[in-house]
């Protein structure tokens, strides 16, 4: 009987483990239990995505595509076009994600009943939806963020309405935001790393943000945008703007770990065929700005490391650095050059095809020139993709720290309000032209700590203000470096700056004007895709696309079809 | 260790040199005489047999001997007793003196008898013979036989082909029957089934897999699952790596869309789990597989495996039987065995023998250019930071500026000769030392028993620096307490670690940089790796940036040990004669700590180096009981048994580690400490589960020819939602003997059929109910939480997996034939999928769901046979064969395609769509001329540059291979003459690709031999129109869909052309058609891209440039045949053996997986098709992508082992 009484025990302490409740096993103890997050948690998050997610574009491939940068390694994508599209799945996905947690910042604004985070929902919100209709045109709108309705596969809207939604929502944001800036509750102003809980300067953003829209779709929609515009700049008590670069909807890396660091940082990174390294000053910009003895290009471009020089005095085949003495305006300057006889320098330009470049100070790459051995360019000692080029400018060497006072994701910034409000002073909406372009030029020389150098750039040549659509648009493109999306989506709707020079490299005879829609649409939102797909119109160079089989309008999917913003209106091409 | 070894060796020998005293001093007054007995058995170590009876009324004895022969203290002592002895062996045998026939004089006996079989059948032909005599006669029809024996106590022996021989000692009985037993009759065989209980096998509706511990250890392999290789159908086994890499094991095709297939194991009823998810990286690229839970065990303690292959066998195992189960039970002491110590100890030599090749006809450069191309008076450069083209010729007495060269010398200018380098991976690799050693002390009694062993192994590696070890410590036991209880234990303790284990993938991969090392250098100059002078500082390097092999090697450390107990103890009571009852408890709990020290000097870690500490525990307890009824009425015989079980299991792990590329505050400083805080990478996470369960299940059985088992079970599982935790599933399987029912004729042994239809229900791991915040890392002091992008289903319902088989059993000629088959069919439906990608702008990029139905579906057959057999040679053979297909049948509305992996740098990737096999592999697209009636039908359609062009893989949804085989072979064959046995396994892998990274890149490289070989077009230097006419009729060359390949060739004599530049003779072009477009882009007809016109001829390497987004080309056949196992075994003879007091010896000489053949001829194994990673994309945490090579291109090797077994 004893036995018995051993199962017996055993029996016992069975059922007594088996009482611990499965329920409670089942709570995770890792996660963050969303009810006792606040909306300030969330806001930092959608700030700081939303920024580094369209400067990944504006001082990355699109910079290359709007001819300020080239890359010499592994640059299909950069400087080419090269695109398809699972290129721009990751940009589709954080601006989705973004907008998914800008949604539940809203959530948690209504659980707390706070305008402030309602507000800023809202102008974030209108931010990412503003660049997923400036990108691809057509997309989920009105369904999308809706999986916890049931929502798998939201259906795309037209471009049109998704501007219209944010517009609508940058009033609503502006309204919000319209009572006594102090009686607001921004919950800890330090997680607010845009405007540390400044209500003015978001409603200033907010209201912006509706100029750049109203003016985006002012080509094809013209009364529409008119009325917008003139109802806001008629009440600018109402509707204040960003005027001052103080004001302007930017944010610095803190570069305190991987994610918060510049994303051309080497730090932890001496490979020599790093991002940093391998991108390099594009000629159409140095040229432009060589032209206006522009001071802003010492801060963004370090000087060629050292200068070729030609001396038809040497044998042919002559190649050596030394020092060489110039004249320059009057003064005479010895400089460390690699001095070459005729004989190299001939050798180089029947090779590739295009000139050496001499100056002596700085030197951008031609874009798209050439798909073979980039990195030779002008005459490089670098044998291998993406390494330093002593013969090219190197992007200023303050872009390969993790942070600095000037690295920093600028959305929207007090140039582009004065560009474009010089633009709308132009088609005759009210304003004086001259003053907002000249205002637009102080701005973004104070942004980028050059107050002083105002009154000597505005007197050099080209500069002035002509009353040239032209000329506006091509100062705005210089001033949005390192956010170059906006000088894109400029060219589309006005053909400037007149970019010529396209090289053999291009995919295309022309620059692309949308990206493609990307590859987890294709495959996991397949139907809705293919029934928005007709929306966009071919043109000669989207023909080119390769014909597909099994889904023939999976062809239109083209960077170099027009999106419903530019059909018709003729432009860029 | 090795010594530890040696010492326990001497030991050993030491107490078995004491055991065979040949002299016994005795000096006893008045003692029982089993003490005398017993003091002889201590002294001369001869085991006594006797009846306890027989000295019941014996009066005490005085003896005093000294030194005398056992003989004559036996002679002494029972010389007034009515006892006698023999001594037979090292047996003493104490009988009763017989006076009335041992005064008997001589006298025949005659002796008659009836042979039957164990169904009580008469057995016509046995031979029954005297022993040492000539004498000896045959049963007739009715099985009987007469024979006259001289004298009693002579030996008749029984034989019978198929039967086991049998030896009856002749008394003074006149009439011996005899039943014999079958001698190969493996369908009688009882295995071991689910919850450890042992089932003959003719009474299994369902097919198993078994595997005797012997045959595991034939040929010593270090993870137990590369012994079963080819052994059973219906089970594939992958070795992912270099020994110690996670050893892959999928039964009857993988099913699971959430996990990674592998079976559970229970050893003597302990769950172990063993995932192939233990690839941990500290630094950049550096993912090391630290190996699978199952390496931990012992091969050496293996007493048999049994697989049960579907849920059919494993229904009895709940949730995670679904993949199959491997119930494995470890030896123990045997009742009445008496003291017996196992030594074994083997030592494998792996001697590498064969490499991936690379071209060694250029060096590397971007064009392969000679001094005749090049301005006279130019010295020709190869500078060191060239590592990839085709450059200058080798070996053609060329001379170039290169590094180092002349060794050291100062003036890197002086020229010297470009000579090639075939041999850099043979020089760099070492010859693999593999050796174990075991030893095990066993006993055992009415009473009680035990076993107790220790195992040590010690691998160093194919790869310089690497190294793996482990210990096994095993202790068993069984204890009887009264008549009806018995208390059982059974403890493991393993100890595996290792100094440096090698990673996989790119990075710190050494392979990586042996192979892409530039074939104009000896990789053996840099085996001196430090800088002399600047030893701990400097690398010897090619180039800046470049690493060197040699240091990676020994250097880069990445160390684990991993500390596992398991055990379990156990508890039985017969309570009635039919009514028993059994209550254990079990668990496994291991702790493991990985410790990665980068010293400055690799380049992907140039911030002082790196360094990273995780430690990861696991615990899993189960608690179950068991009570079971057996009884027969009339013909029936029934078991009825009801149990219950809970599952317990709690998971923990912390890493801390420096950023990858952040490096440490200072070099050679490996702490934690020494990371920066901005440079810290850290994590927490615990985990825990309980699953509980009750099951009952019934085995009925009808006159020994009808059984039927019925199981049932239900599950409450905490992953689960309150309504959804609950899931019942039950099984039925049948088995008919129908060679005992119908009279099939005495060449048919047994024709058996069986079927089964089963369901395992199945939860999901913790926590995938409620969505939680993500914390990023904060920007500056700004706390960062985001919401989840995977979205989490509150409601998620148990996966349910359903299988059928029918098959067969079929025996000949006294089973010296036999034959099994079985159909299978597993429905795996609303499979618990983590991370399926959806719709981003739905707002959540993944999501957990519901869904599926993946459909595997198979045969397996198994022909067994004894061809040979006679007194001293014996031959068994056995093959078997597998084919299955996994099929993906549904998902979810609006989702029609599942990720398997996707790696982007290497272009291609596996998903499966709907309707397809799972295991498909996918690459772009080249566009080509698709309308059949076109004359450029199938030409590619090149771009204005004359380059090819594509459309993506997902869009096009291009299939380009699948990793699974057609099907698989096994075969075993036993040969024995004598004391000689030699072994072989074979494993024959049918059809499947696999897709080659490291072709891929060295191939884009200029440096495959592959490339140059298959892919240009050697048109013989035709030009013009006589180029594009012989082309056109040559089309097929280039139109097949997945052939990609240009014209041209690196030199004039290999097909080249003057190239565009005039620089050299490797121009080359893709053949194919450039559309001519309308003014909207619409094409309107074809310009030929022939040779004829404007063609602009490219250096050949750049041809392998633009290639690079197709990478189909490098998707080579995985068709091979390895020889597994060869070994021949010497069983040194008893007589021998009784002299040197040895009860048993072996001696075998080995080697093991030898490739005999692939299809592919790229000399990479085809098996290794996995790169480790630690993104687990796709398939959530599915560590090893499966169908891809990434530089897993160890050599292959040829294996030399000995193996010693010694029995005491």
């Amino acid at each position: 009987m004893k036995a018995y009484g051993i199962i017996l025990f055993f029996l016992t302490g069975l059922i007594l483990v088996s009482c611990k409740k499965l329920d409670e096993m089942n709570i995770d103890p890792n996660g963050i239990d969303p009810s006792i997050a606040n909306p300030s948690q969330l806001l930092t998050t959608v700030i700081t995505r939303s920024g580094t997610t369209v400067t990944e574009l504006g001082f990355g491939q699109i910079s290359g595509v709007m001819q300020q940068t080239q890359e010499d390694g592994w640059s299909g994508g950069y400087n080419d076009f090269g695109w398809q599209s699972s290129s721009h799945d990751g940009t589709w996905k954080s601006l989705y994600q973004n907008l998914s947690d800008s949604k539940e910042m809203m959530r948690k604004a209504n659980e707390a009943n706070n305008d402030f985070f309602r507000a800023a929902s809202l102008i974030m919100t209108a931010y990412n939806f503003g660049h997923i209709a400036d990108f691809w045109g057509d997309a989920p709108y009105s369904e999308a963020l809706r999986n916890d309705d049931g929502i798998m596969n939201p259906k795309y809207d037209a471009q049109f309405n998704i501007y219209k939604g944010i517009l609508d929502d940058l009033e609503q944001a502006n309204a919000l935001l319209s009572k006594a800036p102090g009686s607001y509750n921004t919950i800890n102003n330090g997680q607010d790393v845009l405007y540390s809980g400044d209500i003015t300067k978001w409603r200033r953003f907010a209201n912006s943000l509706s100029i750049r829209y109203n003016l985006r779709l002012s080509a094809k929609d013209q009364s529409f945008a008119r009325d917008n515009i003139t109802r806001i700049l008629g009440a600018p008590d109402k509707y204040p703007l960003i005027t001052a670069a103080a004001d302007e909807a930017a944010f610095a890396y803190t570069g305190n770990n991987p994610s918060s660091s510049w994303p051309t940082n080497i730090v932890g990174n001496t490979d020599l065929s790093s991002e940093y390294h391998r991108r390099k000053m594009c000629s159409t910009l140095v040229e432009e700005m060589r032209k206006h003895n522009d001071p802003r290009l010492g801060v963004w471009a370090n000087k060629v490391e050292t200068p070729l020089h030609l001396d038809e005095s040497k044998p042919e085949n002559y190649d050596n650095i030394e020092d060489v003495v110039f004249n320059i305006e009057g003064v005479s300057a010895t400089i460390k050059c690699r001095v070459i006889g005729k004989g190299v320098a001939d050798a180089y330009v029947q090779k590739y095809g295009v000139p050496v470049n001499y100056n002596l100070d700085y030197i951008g790459m031609p874009p798209n020139w050439t798909k073979l051995s980039l990195f030779a360019y002008n005459i490089s000692p670098a044998t291998y993709q993406g390494r330093p080029n002593p013969h090219c400018s190197m992007l200023n060497s303050m872009y390969q720290l993790a942070l600095a006072p000037q690295l920093k994701s600028r959305m929207l910034s007090a140039a582009e309000v004065h560009f474009d409000l010089a633009e709308i002073a132009l088609k005759g909406w009210g304003g004086n032209a001259k003053m907002e372009y000249e205002n637009a030029i102080r701005t973004s020389l104070e942004s980028w700590g050059l107050t002083s150098n105002y009154t000597m750039y505005l007197v050099q040549p080209g500069v002035p203000f002509d009353n040239t659509l032209e000329q506006i648009i091509t100062q705005k493109w210089i001033a949005s470096w390192s956010a170059t999306c906006e000088a894109w989506f400029d060219w589309r709707r006005t053909g400037f700056p007149n970019f010529k020079t396209v090289g053999v490299g291009a995919k295309r005879d022309v620059i692309p004007v949308r990206l493609y829609y990307p590859a987890n649409e294709e495959t996991a939102n397949a139907d809705k895709l293919r029934q928005a797909l007709p929306n966009l119109e071919e043109t000669m160079y989207s023909q080119q696309e390769p014909d597909n089989a099994t889904y023939p309008v999976m062809k239109r999917n083209s960077a170099w079809a027009k999106m419903w913003l530019l059909q018709g209106t003729g432009k860029p091409w | 260790m090795k010594i530890t070894a040696f010492v326990i060796l001497i030991s050993i020998m030491q107490v078995s040199a004491n055991v065979p005293a040949q002299k016994v001093t005795i000096n006893k007054t008045n003692v029982p005489l089993k003490v005398i007995l017993d003091e002889i058995r201590k002294q001369s170590g001869y085991d006594f047999i006797f009846d306890a009876n027989l000295f019941k009324h014996l009066e005490p004895v005085t003896v005093n001997l000294k030194e005398v022969t056992v003989e004559n203290a036996l002679d002494n002592c029972l010389k007034d007793q009515p006892l006698t002895y023999t001594i037979d062996d090292k047996f003493v045998i104490i009988k009763a003196k017989n006076t009335t026939y041992s005064r008997v004089t001589v006298k025949d006996i005659s002796v008659t008898g009836k042979v039957v079989d164990e169904n009580n059948k008469a057995i016509p032909g046995v031979i029954v013979k005297i022993q040492d005599a000539q004498t000896a006669a045959v049963t007739g029809s009715d099985g009987t036989y007469h024979i006259v024996v001289p004298g009693e106590n002579k030996v008749l022996v029984f034989s019978f082909l198929g039967y086991q021989q049998q030896s009856v000692v002749v008394g003074n009985s006149a009439v011996i029957d005899v039943v014999l037993k079958e001698q190969y009759n493996k369908l009688n065989e009882v295995v071991v089934t689910a919850l450890g209980i042992k089932r003959e096998e003719k009474s299994l509706g369902y097919s198993v897999g078994k595997i005797d511990g012997k045959d595991l250890v034939r040929v010593p392999q270090e993870n137990v699952l590369n012994g079963i290789t080819g052994k059973v159908s219906g089970v594939t086994i992958n070795q992912t790596g270099p020994t110690g890499s996670s050893v892959s094991m999928v039964i009857r095709g993988g099913t699971s869309l959430a996990g990674d297939n592998q079976p559970l194991f229970v050893i003597d009823g302990v769950p172990v789990s063993s995932t192939l998810n233990n690839v941990v990286q500290v630094g950049s690229g550096n993912p090391v597989d630290y190996g699978n839970a199952i390496s931990d065990l012992n091969p050496e303690d293996i007493e048999s495996m049994t697989i049960l292959k579907g849920p059919s066998a494993a229904a009895l195992y709940g949730s995670r039987a679904g993949a199959g189960v491997v119930v494995i039970t470890t030896k123990s002491g045997k009742k009445n065995q008496g003291f017996r110590v196992d030594l074994s100890t083997n030592t494998v030599f792996d001697i590498p023998y064969k490499f991936y090749e690379k071209q060694n006809l250029f060096a590397p450069g971007t064009r392969p250019i000679t001094p005749d191309d090049v301005l006279p008076g130019t010295v020709l450069d190869l500078p060191a930071n060239v590592t990839t083209g085709m450059g200058i010729p080798l070996d053609k007495g060329y001379y170039a500026t290169q590094w180092r060269r002349p060794e050291y010398a100062n003036d890197p200018l002086v020229p010297t000769p470009v000579v090639g380098h075939p041999d850099n991976f043979k020089n760099f690799v070492n010859t693999g030392l593999t050796s174990t050693n075991s030893i095990s002390l066993s006993n055992g009694n009415e009473q009680m028993n035990y076993r107790v062993g220790v195992t040590n192994m010690t691998n160093q590696g194919i790869i310089p620096g690497t190294d793996l070890n482990r210990n096994n410590f095993t202790a068993a036991g069984q204890f009887r307490s009264g008549k009806n209880f018995t208390f059982s234990t059974n403890i493991n303790y393993t100890q595996s670690w290792a100094n440096n284990r090698p990673a996989g993938n790119r990075g710190t991969n050494v392979l990586q940089y042996v192979i892409q090392m530039p074939n104009n250098i000896d990789i053996r100059e840099f085996e001196k790796y430090w800088v002399p002078g600047k030893e701990g500082q400097e690398v010897v390097r090619l180039y800046d940036g470049a690493d060197n092999p040699y240091f990676l090697a020994h250097e880069v450390k990445n160390a684990f040990r991993r500390d596992r107990v398991y055990g379990n103890i156990k508890a039985e009571y017969q309570i009635l004669p039919k009514l028993s009852a059994m209550v254990r408890m079990s668990m496994d709990n291991f702790f493991e700590r990985q410790e990665t020290k980068i010293p400055q000097g690799y380049s992907g870690e140039p911030n002082n180096g790196a360094y990273g500490l995780g430690n990861t525990t696991n615990y899993e307890r189960n608690t179950d009981f068991l009570i079971k009824w057996n009884d027969q009425i009339k013909g029936f015989t029934y078991t009825i048994s009801a149990g219950g079980n809970e599952m317990y299991t709690k998971a923990t792990d912390i890493s801390n580690s420096s950023i990858p590329g952040r490096g440490l505050i200072s070099a050679n400083v490996f702490t934690i400490n020494n990371i920066a805080p901005q440079n810290l990478l850290f994590s927490s996470a615990w985990s825990q589960k309980a699953i509980q369960s009750l099951y009952a299940f019934a085995n009925l059985g009808w006159k020994d020819r009808v059984f039927l088992d019925l199981t049932a079970r239900n599950d409450w599982s905490s992953t689960l939602p309150k309504n959804n935790r609950s899931y019942f599933y039950p099984s039925a399987s049948l088995s008919l003997l129908l060679d005992k029912m119908v009279d099939l004729g005495p060449k048919v042994s047994q024709v058996k059929l069986r079927g089964g239809v089963a369901q395992v229900g199945n939860d999901t791991s913790p926590y995938q109910l409620l969505s939680t915040y993500d914390a990023l890392d904060p920007w500056g002091t700004a706390t960062r939480y985001a919401k989840s992008g995977t979205m989490r289903v509150p409601n998620l319902k148990p996966e349910q997996e359903t299988s059928v088989e029918f098959g067969t059993d079929l025996g000949f000629f006294q089973n010296r034939l036999t034959f099994e088959g079985t159909f299978f069919n597993v429905n795996n439906r609303n499979q618990i999928v983590q991370n399926q990608p959806i719709p981003s702008s739905s707002g959540y990029s993944s999501t957990n769901l519901n869904m599926g139905l993946v459909q595997s579906r198979g045969w397996e057959f198994t022909v067994g046979g004894t061809p040979i057999k006679s007194d001293n040679w014996n031959w068994t053979l056995n093959i078997n064969m597998t084919r299955t297909r996994v099929t993906l049948k549904e998902l979810a509305p609006g989702i029609t395609r599942l990720p398997i992996w996707n790696e982007a740098s290497a272009g291609s990737a596996s998903w499966v769509n709907v309707g397809e096999q799972i295991g498909n592999i996918y690459s772009p697209q080249m566009v080509r001329v698709t309308d059949p009636t076109s004359p450029y039908y199938g030409y590619p359609i090149l771009d204005a540059n004359g380059h090819w062009t594509s459309i993506s893989r997902e869009v096009a949804n291009h299939k380009t291979g699948n990793f699974n085989p057609d099907f698989i072979m096994g075969a075993n064959s036993l040969l024995s003459y004598k004391n000689f046995s030699l072994n072989l396994t074979l494993d024959w892998r049918f059809g499947g690709q696999f897709f080659s990274d490291t072709e891929r890149r060295l191939r884009n490289n200029g440096v495959s031999k592959r490339a140059y070989e298959k892919e240009a077009i050697d048109a013989g230097g035709r030009t013009g129109k006589a180029l594009s006419d012989w082309l056109k009729a040559n089309s097929g060359l280039f139109t097949s869909d997945d052939v990609i390949r240009f014209v041209g060739g690196p030199t004039q004599g290999m097909g080249g052309y003057h190239a565009a530049d005039g620089i050299a003779w490797d121009g080359s072009f893709a053949p194919g058609v450039i559309p001519q477009r309308d003014a909207s882009g619409k094409i309107t007809g074809y310009i030929e891209h022939l040779g004829e016109g404007a063609e602009t001829k490219w250096g050949i390497f750049r041809q392998y440039d633009t290639s690079w987004n197709f990478p189909q080309v490098s998707i080579l056949p995985a068709d091979f045949v390895k020889l597994r196992e060869a070994s021949l075994t010497y069983n040194l003879p008893k007589k021998l053996l009784e002299k040197i007091r040895v009860k048993g010896m072996s001696i075998s000489v080995f080697t093991r997986n030898i490739m005999l053949w692939t299809k592919a001829k790229v000399n990479i194994d085809p098996e290794r098709a996995y790169v480790t990673t630690t993104e687990g994309d796709g398939r959530r945490g599915i560590q090893m992508r499966q169908g891809m090579e990434e530089f897993n291109i160890e050599p292959w090797v040829m294996p030399v082992g000995a193996k010693l077994n010694v029995t005491f």
